[in-house]
């Protein structure tokens, strides 16, 4: 069985413990086994940064040098954690001077960055680590009569040298949903607009403001729900007249789960799935 | 050379009729075309109206900044076959701009909003002498702090595709932010750091979504997003108590306390009034009717914690 390693963000933790189940579940789902980085820390969440910018490049890269010493890569379903870590990576493997630095200072804990660990995202994970064939013979049954608006958020697609599809023209959202026997809502208003969730403490008013665009732009097309992989872009949007949800809870649904099991009962707005 | 077909979906504006709309131009061209290029054959062999603004073709003047595919760039520095999806390039103007004609929008709001950070050095005189005949040296190291954020050339592409101007109309914006942290970094500069972040904080750093749209889009590699957080830095470390460096500081302290971040006691100490402690109040309720023991309120410290701490002072001292 094809292994996979669990980065733990702030994403699994007290109020949103539920979405460590969710991602357990999808990955079992998946045919994949998993090892929990238990020793991993915060990616630095784009605050630690405020501290000193250099303790982001040792954090992420311990966190995947945690990854390299079990012999798994590493996977997050946070776009944030995504691309706080990817960039950490793309930093370590094009500067041998910050790699040799860090791998100095990680020796003390027996550690050390090779940079052999890829880092994924439940999109990419999807496409790459399972294979978009074998994804779609793990779905069992099809969750008809619903209408879904793709939502990507921006860590994803930004920076382009980390995102994980065509940033311009990305299609392997809508490639993971319609499997799932949905019909499938684009090009609707503020598609691409953030969901202000890292304006949530310095600006709380920027936050609503954003929040909803998006949700807006979905229902004015006719969706039904918002589909994002993100679970701040979710924890950001849910609570509005609009219902959101996180792609891994659709899949765990059309992999046989009840809408409870895969936590979509603790969602704020209330979503309603035909099955 | 090759030629190659393909359709160009460009969005115009009519100022007489105060109208937006899609036009499809059908090309046969060569296949080294520039965007800017391309919009040049437009213009000169089917339709002249279709206005631009363009001067240098060298990614230089910055006057060419579009949405090309629903990403900011300039129309120069972009190979036009790169960018078709579909048979199709999609050409609009700046999105947070005014359009004046077509592609040409109108970029006072924005200068305006520069003028407001006063993008200019205020010569510290104890470093830069009163006369002509000697030099102001800055070492290599100094200036190594602002050498990429002086390569701006105010072209506007990150205001074209700015999140917070989207939440907010009146936010200052990525480059001017950029200049901020530029002037701030400056060995030179004599203006009080305080009165600078000041600047920099009416309707700026903390509005900022940390999206990472303004550093895509720079043709010139610059990651406004990450001066915004430097300038949040200098903020905190100059003293400034409040609700983001509350949260900086204490977001720094449980992640080296525990390896995570303690969300429950953040809103309460972050906003340090009743909202924070109703927050907290409120978790632990929810937390207590979901089953979740106390005990996972808050992160609990891994195995060899003590190691990580170690890890992390030598990395603040040593990287």
């Amino acid at each position: 069985m094809k292994k996979i390693g669990i980065y733990p963000g702030c994403c699994f933790q007290g109020a949103d413990e539920h979405n460590y189940d969710i991602i357990v579940a999808f990955l079992d789902n998946m045919g994949l086994g998993n090892v929990l980085l238990d020793r991993a820390a915060c990616c630095g969440g784009g605050v630690i940064d405020e501290t000193n910018k250099k303790i982001v490049y040792g954090l992420n890269a311990r966190n995947i040098a945690l990854a390299e010493k079990e012999g798994v890569d590493l996977y997050t379903p946070c776009n944030t954690c995504y691309m706080i870590i990817a960039k950490t990576k793309l930093a370590l493997d094009s500067d041998p001077e910050l790699k040799d630095a860090v791998n100095k200072i990680l020796a003390d804990e027996g550690l050390e960055y090779k940079g052999e660990a890829k880092i994924y995202h439940t999109l990419n994970l999807i496409r790459d680590f399972v294979g978009l064939d074998e994804y779609k013979k793990r779905i069992k049954r099809q969750i008809s009569g619903v209408k879904i608006a793709p939502y990507y958020g921006c860590h994803v697609l930004a920076p382009n040298e980390v995102a994980v599809d065509d940033p311009e023209d990305p299609t392997i959202l809508r490639e993971i949903l319609e499997p799932l026997g949905v019909e499938i809502i684009e090009g609707y208003q503020n598609e691409t607009t953030c969901c202000g969730y890292h304006a949530g403490f310095t600006s709380p008013g920027q936050k609503e403001r954003l929040a909803i665009k998006p949700l807006e732009g979905a229902k004015e097309a006719g969706a039904d729900i918002v589909a994002t992989p993100c679970p701040l872009c979710h924890k950001a949007m849910d609570g509005y007249e609009e219902p959101i949800l996180q792609v891994t809870q659709l899949i765990n649904v059309a992999c046989g789960m009840t809408p409870e099991e895969t936590h979509i009962h603790i969602n704020k707005t209330e979503v309603k799935l035909s099955l | 050379m090759e030629k190659i077909k393909y359709t160009v979906k460009i969005k115009r504006y009519n100022p007489e009729e105060d109208r937006s709309y899609w036009q499809d131009f059908e090309v046969e061209v060569e296949d080294s075309l520039t965007v800017l290029e391309l919009l040049m054959h437009i213009k000169d062999k089917m339709d002249s109206t279709l206005t631009f603004r363009a001067f240098c073709r060298s990614a230089i003047c910055g006057s060419c900044a579009m949405v090309i595919n629903n990403r900011a760039g300039l129309a120069c520095k972009i190979q036009a076959k790169d960018k078709i999806k579909r048979g199709v390039i999609k050409i609009e103007p700046l999105k947070t701009l005014k359009p004046v004609r077509d592609l040409v929008v109108d970029q006072e709001p924005a200068f305006d909003k520069l003028k407001k950070i006063k993008p200019y050095l205020e010569a510290d005189p104890k470093i830069v002498p009163d006369n002509t005949k000697v030099e102001s040296l800055v070492l290599p190291e100094e200036f190594a702090r602002y050498d990429k954020q002086t390569d701006c050339i105010l072209c506007m592409a990150c205001y074209g595709q700015c999140n917070a101007i989207e939440g907010n109309p009146e936010y200052s914006g990525p480059f001017q932010l950029t200049k901020v942290f530029r002037f701030v970094m400056d060995t030179r500069d004599g203006m009080d750091i305080q009165e600078r972040i000041k600047l920099a904080e009416d309707n700026g750093i903390w509005d900022c979504v940390q999206c990472q749209m303004c550093f895509a889009a720079c043709p010139k590699g610059i990651a406004s997003c990450e001066d915004i957080l430097e300038l949040r830095r200098v903020a905190k470390d100059t003293g400034e108590d409040n609700v983001a460096t509350r949260r900086a500081k204490f977001w720094f302290e449980t992640v080296f306390a525990t390896g995570q971040i303690d969300k429950f006691n953040l809103p309460a100490v972050a906003l340090n009034d009743e909202k924070g402690e109703e927050i907290r109040n409120n978790l632990a309720k929810e937390f207590t009717q979901r089953g979740i023991s106390q005990e996972h309120f808050v992160p609990q410290p891994f195995e060899n914690i003590k190691d990580f701490q170690k890890f992390i002072k030598k990395v603040e001292k040593e990287l």
